[in-house]
């Protein structure tokens, strides 16, 4: 075990998988010379050459396409965005192409291509560059959609996305990446994807969630809940979005009864509402109470430090919510 | 030709083009006042860098950054700004840019308190602090915007020239983008268009040779930019980008092309940018030599050598400009500092227009 920060974990993963495998490559928007926007990919370019660590111009739209082609053809691309937030312009690369070809094809092709990069609200970057991507991308068919929270995350499910064969969206959060935590150094240390990870076992109640959030405001809460309110919470970590592990969930929400989902998305067909959908049917029988979501306010991201935070989900929130559905 | 005479009618209601060649124009008043914006952009986004590396200290001890989140300046490159403003008809034009959006506000006329409140935050800001550094808008002054998305906003450009020959009001529409820009697939769709449609826009990369780390010929198969409008079939040139008389002239040729309804122009205005990408860009990828050389092209300094060997200032009435301009910029930190922040519930202000039977908060 090494203590690595996030970005450091992620470089791990990345260079550890170019080691096995020539055909892993890396290119977006200063991944290179510049030793990488976040300095994610540092020293890359020495280790592996410009035909492997590769710079783009900020063109988007060519390069993620580019990576679809190239994955078609054998190669298994990772692409760097600097932010989820410019995916936008791109979208029809990773959706129609990556995510369609093997389909439309009648599965003549794999499409082995990993997208990653910073994903959600980060501090203070405006309405632009502060979108949570993952319902976006979690309801495409086709794509697998993975979200860590720890750097041992970060790494585990990165090498697994880079040697899976299918299109993997890798969201990472740019606040997190000087997040520290303790890394396995086995270079055969996986996580595998489509499982999600029971953190802490409890029998009130059920939180759900990923990322960033989970990171921010769950765990701070599940400490809350539990020493001053003692409401013992069972915690689940869902790593991957899509495919979802539908059965880790239902079984703690059967044992549990009561489920609060929380994410930093809109919640208005947000990532928490189609989980949402996923559960009560399944689980209508065993719950208590309704399921509880705490998302961020439909709105854009304001500037405004004060205005972002209060936007957010908060300790608060969450507390007062595991409270509403255990009626206390 | 009737809408060609309806043009000209308008444009002679606005303000007089000047000539850009540099010869003075009553007294050199205008000139003079030109240095001086020029100035002000530079302390301002000078003293812009000092408020976001120095955080406050609160009430409890703890420190805050007085500025969050992204901020690119725009030191180095205030002829491109200046020169725009010179022939801008305000109420008529419009202007739109990226990111790097400050200089173009204050050139046009935004007030440094509006511009400061607004990297701080505060309500009092041109964005009432929901925009911040990369989003400045004015509308009353004609600046549409500050966008963050590189090349994003290439198309709205596209767009309000469009309105403008729609409305037949004679305006044109200024949209400028960085050399980085020019690699997004918005500039090639939008300037197709542009020349298809006929509409009233100068298109400008304003090329610092580098698009955060990346120099141009590291990022654009061909090194000379004004090339990159090639078969659009609209003309296409390199501008002096530090020189603000090479900037007037020839946005002034594209402005009368365009209102003469002969369509868009594109123009690489080459320049310098004097600070990082960002403020957290140590720029290692720069020579320091190349750096030190392109002070000596600082726009600033060749266009008050200019006035002064043309006796139009002198160098007291430099430095009286200067005390001048950092005093109002002084201020605006301290405006600024005093000004409130939003309050909490105005975040769910300005999303929509109307109100709807159910709109959640
Ligand atoms: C679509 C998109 N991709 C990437 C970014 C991140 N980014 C912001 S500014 C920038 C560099 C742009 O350089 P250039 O267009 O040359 O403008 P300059 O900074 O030189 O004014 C990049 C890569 C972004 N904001 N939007």
């Amino acid at each position: 075990m090494a203590v690595l920060q996030l970005r450091e974990a992620l470089r791990a993963a990345m260079t550890e998988e170019m080691d096995r495998d020539p055909n892993v490559f890396l290119l977006g928007e200063e991944v290179a010379e510049y030793n990488g926007a976040y300095k994610v990919s540092q020293g890359m370019l020495d280790k592996y050459g410009p035909g492997r660590v590769i710079d783009t111009p900020i063109s988007e739209a060519a390069f993620s396409g580019l990576a679809v082609g190239a994955a078609t053809m054998g190669l298994r691309p990772i692409v760097e965005f600097m932010s989820w937030s410019f995916t936008w312009v791109c979208i029809d690369q990773i959706v129609n192409n990556a995510a369609n070809v093997r389909y439309m094809s009648g599965g003549q092709y794999k499409v082995p291509v990993v997208f990653r990069g910073g994903n959600g609200i980060a501090h203070q970057l405006g309405a632009t560059h502060s979108h949570r991507m993952e319902s976006v991308y979690a309801r495409i068919p086709g794509l697998i959609t993975v979200c860590p929270s720890t750097p041992a995350e970060a790494k585990g499910l990165l090498k697994s996305a880079i040697r899976c064969d299918d299109p993997v969206i890798f969201l990472e959060s740019e606040k997190m990446l000087n997040e520290k935590g303790e890394v396995p150094d086995d270079t055969n240390f996986t996580i595998p994807l489509g499982v999600a990870n029971v953190e802490r076992q409890g029998k009130d109640v059920t939180i759900l969630s990923y990322g960033r959030p989970l990171q921010r405001v769950v765990r701070p809460a599940v400490e809350a809940l539990v020493n001053d309110h003692q409401i013992d919470v069972e915690l689940i970590d869902l790593r991957t979005l899509r495919p979802l592990d539908l059965h880790t969930i239902v079984e703690s929400v059967k044992k549990t009864g009561r489920c609060v989902i929380v994410d930093e998305d809109w919640g208005y067909a947000g990532m928490g509402s189609g989980i949402l959908y996923k559960i009560q049917k399944p689980c209508f029988d065993y719950l208590d109470a309704p399921i509880e979501y705490v998302h961020s306010d439909e709105i854009p991201v304001p500037f405004n430090h004060y205005l972002e935070e209060a936007m957010m989900p908060s300790v608060d929130r969450i507390v007062s919510a595991v409270k509403d559905v255990c009626y206390r | 030709m009737a809408v060609a005479n309806e043009l000209e009618r308008k444009v002679k209601l606005s303000a007089p083009i000047p000539n850009g060649n540099g010869q003075p124009q009553g007294g050199g008043e205008v000139e003079r006042q030109r240095l001086r914006t020029m100035l002000l952009i530079r302390r301002f986004e000078e003293k812009t860098y000092v408020q976001y590396t120095e955080p406050r200290t609160l009430p409890d001890g703890s420190k805050e950054m007085k500025i969050g989140g992204f901020c690119h300046l725009y030191s180095g490159q205030e002829a491109v700004a200046v020169g725009i403003a010179a022939i801008f008809k305000k109420g008529i034009d419009a202007l739109v840019n990226g990111y790097r959006c400050h200089g173009h506000s204050l050139a046009l006329g935004m007030s440094p308190r509006a511009a400061m409140a607004e990297l701080f935050g505060r309500a009092t800001g041109c964005s009432k602090g929901k925009g911040g550094s990369m989003h400045f808008f004015d509308k009353e002054v004609g600046n549409h915007g500050g966008h963050g998305i590189v090349g994003g906003h290439i198309p709205l450009g596209l767009g309000f020239a469009f309105a403008q020959k729609y409305k037949k009001n004679g305006g044109v529409t200024y949209c400028l983008f960085g050399d980085g820009a020019i690699n997004q697939g918005t500039f090639n769709e939008a300037l197709n268009m542009a020349s298809l449609l006929k509409v009233p826009a100068v298109f400008m990369v304003e090329n610092n040779g580098v698009a955060m780390g990346t120099q141009v010929e590291r990022h654009s198969a061909e090194r000379d930019l004004a090339k990159r409008a090639l078969g659009y079939n609209m003309p296409t040139e390199n501008v002096d980008g530090n020189d603000v008389d090479a900037v007037i002239a020839a946005m002034t040729k594209a402005a009368e092309r365009g209102m003469r309804g002969e369509g868009p122009t594109f123009y690489s205005v080459n320049t310098y940018r004097f600070r990082g990408h960002s403020m957290s860009d140590a720029m290692k990828y720069r020579p320091k030599e190349e750096a030190e050389k392109a002070k000596l092209r600082d726009p600033i300094l060749l266009y008050s050598e200019k006035l002064k060997s043309r006796g139009l200032v002198t160098q007291e009435q430099i430095e009286a400009m200067e005390a001048e301009v950092q005093s109002e910029v002084n201020q605006a930190v301290e405006q600024a500092e005093a000004d409130p922040n939003p309050g909490l519930d105005e975040r769910f202000d300005d999303i929509l227009a109307e109100t709807y039977p159910y709109q959640p908060k």
